[in-house]
């Protein structure tokens, strides 16, 4: 059980590459928090820094209180799975999960007894005697998870231990860590680059980007408040639409549709806001016109051309194209978040994802009457990329 | 031995077996005229024929020209079996330390290490017994256990740190770090996780040391000049026959018999341990 605090803790390299910058949040007790953000955005650097593989530049580290910056990994009682398990093959399961049992000499009674006990807890009792170059990689994983487990730490750090599993397995075991999690109660550190994993799984998230943290916040937060651009893009699947648009007091000008945005959201723009601006709109924030059973809600009817339509039995897709991309703006960006959040389907043109009702008659090729929830809308600064928008009071989560 | 899959016919047989037959030849039949010799007695050497007609043990235990009746061939036994035994141990264990540091640390002049260490692998030892025979007589190494052990370690540590580095290349750093997690200090996570796993790499070396050792005679008979030191190779060449008239031809055999059951018994017990793939299950896969 351990409280974790990063106090703008950073690294740099020799060659100058500053791997993590001033990473300041803390880790509750018993928390489940997790890193994410696309590959060599730091988060691994991070992990390793908290467990004591990295050496920490500059920034203060202190686990429950202590500065522990300059304390071994051994003396760190933390407890790691990695991505490739490391697990120790030239020993038995059991070995493995004495390992570190007899490295603190545990008695042999009381080692056993733990054994056995995280052994039944991720059903490996019958497979303590092989060696793990007969076992599966779920066992693998398993037996990587049970070492960590048995020698009660005070916290559990995972660095992408699922992203070599099948994707059915990879579901099953993120319900079994989200599990034993919840029974052990141990402060777990996750690194993950699958946001998908992260809004599942963690309390907390902080998302980031080229070594700085985005966003430290509960996935809720995240989804409806996010604080910048790649935050936005990065969390939900599809990602959200990014468009241009021009602010006018309460009159938002988007390339389809002109929208007259409610209190709820003029009341929560931050000073001086207004001018172009970068729209961030969620897929569901659309809807099929005629579907629509609530008339009386702000937004605003427009005519698409649907491209193309993607049915998935409980949701269907429409993807279609509006004049006028926010495309040059956010290349930097899409670069970073290795996906198209930026739909970009030639000169000055969007392409947009709406999420339909699946009752929605639809026809690719085919005109469509959507209609946009003005309520839900998020808008950007273009050149700091930062929300314009205040997250409503009580919902924001102290970082 | 045809590639899997493929069909093997009668002539890819015929074609294999005779190959085989003349590979397998070509290797064992000198070692079976060894053997024969060995056991020929003095006065049908020149018989001619390829099997002694009346076989003998005289060159190995006879009263007066049997090997092991001259204090000189146990003697020599004895220093070979010591200074490589030694010679093999130390040079594994520093070339293990040595390829670990190259291996995992990143530091200045690490590739000059190793073409270094290769360099002097390559240096032709000849060069070198002059001068080493001067330094060892001013350091009274001349003669001694160390005065082999040093050369012999000096000049098979490259080969032992390069086929130990690719050894610990194989395995995964992520085991150190976990090791390192899960409480050890590092040389705990050596010791306990590497070590195991690159035996197999440090029992391929040992053989290659052993063999070096074993066989050497260039310093065997330059820094040797009595029974203290001078092992088998070297001591060889010392025997007399029964008169000066005589060369001491079933005595050379009988001895290269002795000396040759060891490297086979060596690379006998070794090879067991040289299991391929002892890593597999470390890692995803």
């Amino acid at each position: 059980m351990a409280e974790i605090v990063l106090d703008k803790v950073s690294k740099q390299y020799g060659d100058g590459f500053a791997a993590v910058k001033e990473a300041d949040f803390t880790i509750g007790d018993g928390e489940f928090f997790i890193l994410v953000g696309p590959s060599g955005c730091g988060k691994s650097t991070l992990l390793n820094m908290i467990v004591g593989l990295e050496d920490i530049t500059s920034g203060e580290m202190r686990v429950d209180g202590e500065r522990v910056n300059d304390v071994d990994p051994k003396d760190r009682n933390m407890a790691m799975v990695f991505q490739s398990y490391a697990i120790y093959p030239h020993l038995t399961v059991r070995e493995n999960m004495e390992f570190p049992l007899k490295l603190r000499k545990v008695p042999k009674d009381q080692m056993r007894q733990k054994v056995e006990e995280a052994a039944r807890m991720l059903e490996l009792t019958e497979h303590l005697d092989r060696k793990p170059g007969n076992l599966s990689g779920g066992q693998r994983q398993r037996v990587a998870m049970g070492r960590a487990i048995v020698r009660e730490p005070a916290a559990f750090l995972m660095d992408e231990p699922l992203s070599n599993l099948d994707a059915k397995l990879r579901v099953q075991m993120r319900t079994t860590i989200s599990k034993l999690q919840q029974r052990l109660g141990t402060t777990t550190v996750y690194v993950t680059h699958d946001q998908v994993e992260a809004m599942t799984l963690g309390d907390r998230v902080a998302v980031m980007r080229r070594g700085e943290v985005q966003q430290v916040a509960s996935p809720r937060e995240l989804y409806s408040h996010p604080a910048n651009l790649f935050v936005a893009g990065f969390i939900g699947s599809p990602a959200m639409n990014l468009l241009p648009g021009t602010l006018d007091g309460s009159t938002l000008t988007l390339p389809m549709v002109e929208l007259d945005l409610p209190e709820s959201v003029t009341g929560r723009l931050v000073e001086g806001a207004g001018g172009e601006v970068i729209v961030g709109i969620r897929p569901e924030n659309f809807e099929d016109a005629s579907l629509v059973g609530d008339k009386e809600a702000p937004g605003a009817t427009f005519t698409a051309h649907v491209d193309v339509i993607e049915w998935l039995g409980s949701e269907l897709f429409a993807h279609f194209e509006v004049e006028g991309s926010a495309a040059d703006t956010l290349t930097d960006l899409a670069a970073d978040l290795e996906k198209v959040a930026i739909g970009r389907s030639g000169e000055d043109r969007a392409e947009v994802v709406a999420r339909l009702d699946v009752t929605s008659d639809a026809c690719e090729q085919a005109d469509l009457e959507l209609w946009l929830d003005a309520r839900a809308v998020h808008l950007f600064d273009p050149d700091t990329g930062r929300t314009l928008l205040a997250s409503p009071e009580g919902a924001t989560t102290p970082g | 031995m045809a590639a899997p899959g493929s069909k093997v016919t009668g002539k890819d047989r015929v074609f294999w077996g005779v190959g085989i037959f003349m590979v397998v030849a070509y290797a064992l039949i000198p070692v079976l005229w060894l053997v024969s010799l060995s056991l020929t007695p003095a006065d049908e050497l020149g018989g001619g024929g390829f099997w002694p007609d009346n076989p003998t043990l005289e060159n190995y235990t006879g009263s007066e020209t049997g090997v092991f009746q001259d204090d000189q061939f146990p003697a020599a036994l004895k220093n070979s079996l010591g200074i490589a035994l030694i010679a093999t141990v130390l040079a594994v264990i520093l070339a293990t330390f040595a390829a670990y540091a190259i291996v995992r640390l990143d530091f200045p002049g690490k590739n000059l290490v190793m073409a270094g260490a290769l360099a002097i692998a390559m240096f032709p030892q000849v060069s070198i017994i002059g001068p080493l025979f001067n330094m060892w007589r001013d350091l009274k190494l001349f003669d001694t256990w160390p005065g082999l052990i040093i050369p012999y370690m000096t000049f098979t540590l490259p080969l032992a740190i390069w086929t130990l580095s690719a050894f610990f290349r194989e395995i995964p750093w992520d085991l150190d770090k976990a090791a390192r997690i899960d409480g050890a200090t590092p040389f705990q996570a050596f010791r306990k996780v590497i070590a195991p796993l690159a035996a197999p790499g440090m029992f391929t070396s040992a053989i290659l040391v052993f063999i070096f050792a074993w066989n050497d005679f260039l310093f065997a008979t330059s820094l040797t000049s009595t029974n203290r030191a001078r092992t088998v190779p070297a001591a060889i060449t010392f025997f007399t026959g029964s008169s000066q008239f005589t060369f001491p031809t079933g005595q050379i055999a009988a001895a290269s018999v002795v000396v040759t059951i060891p490297i086979i018994v060596m690379v006998l017990i070794f090879q067991r341990r040289i299991v391929s793939g002892l890593t597999s299950g470390a890692v995803k896969g």
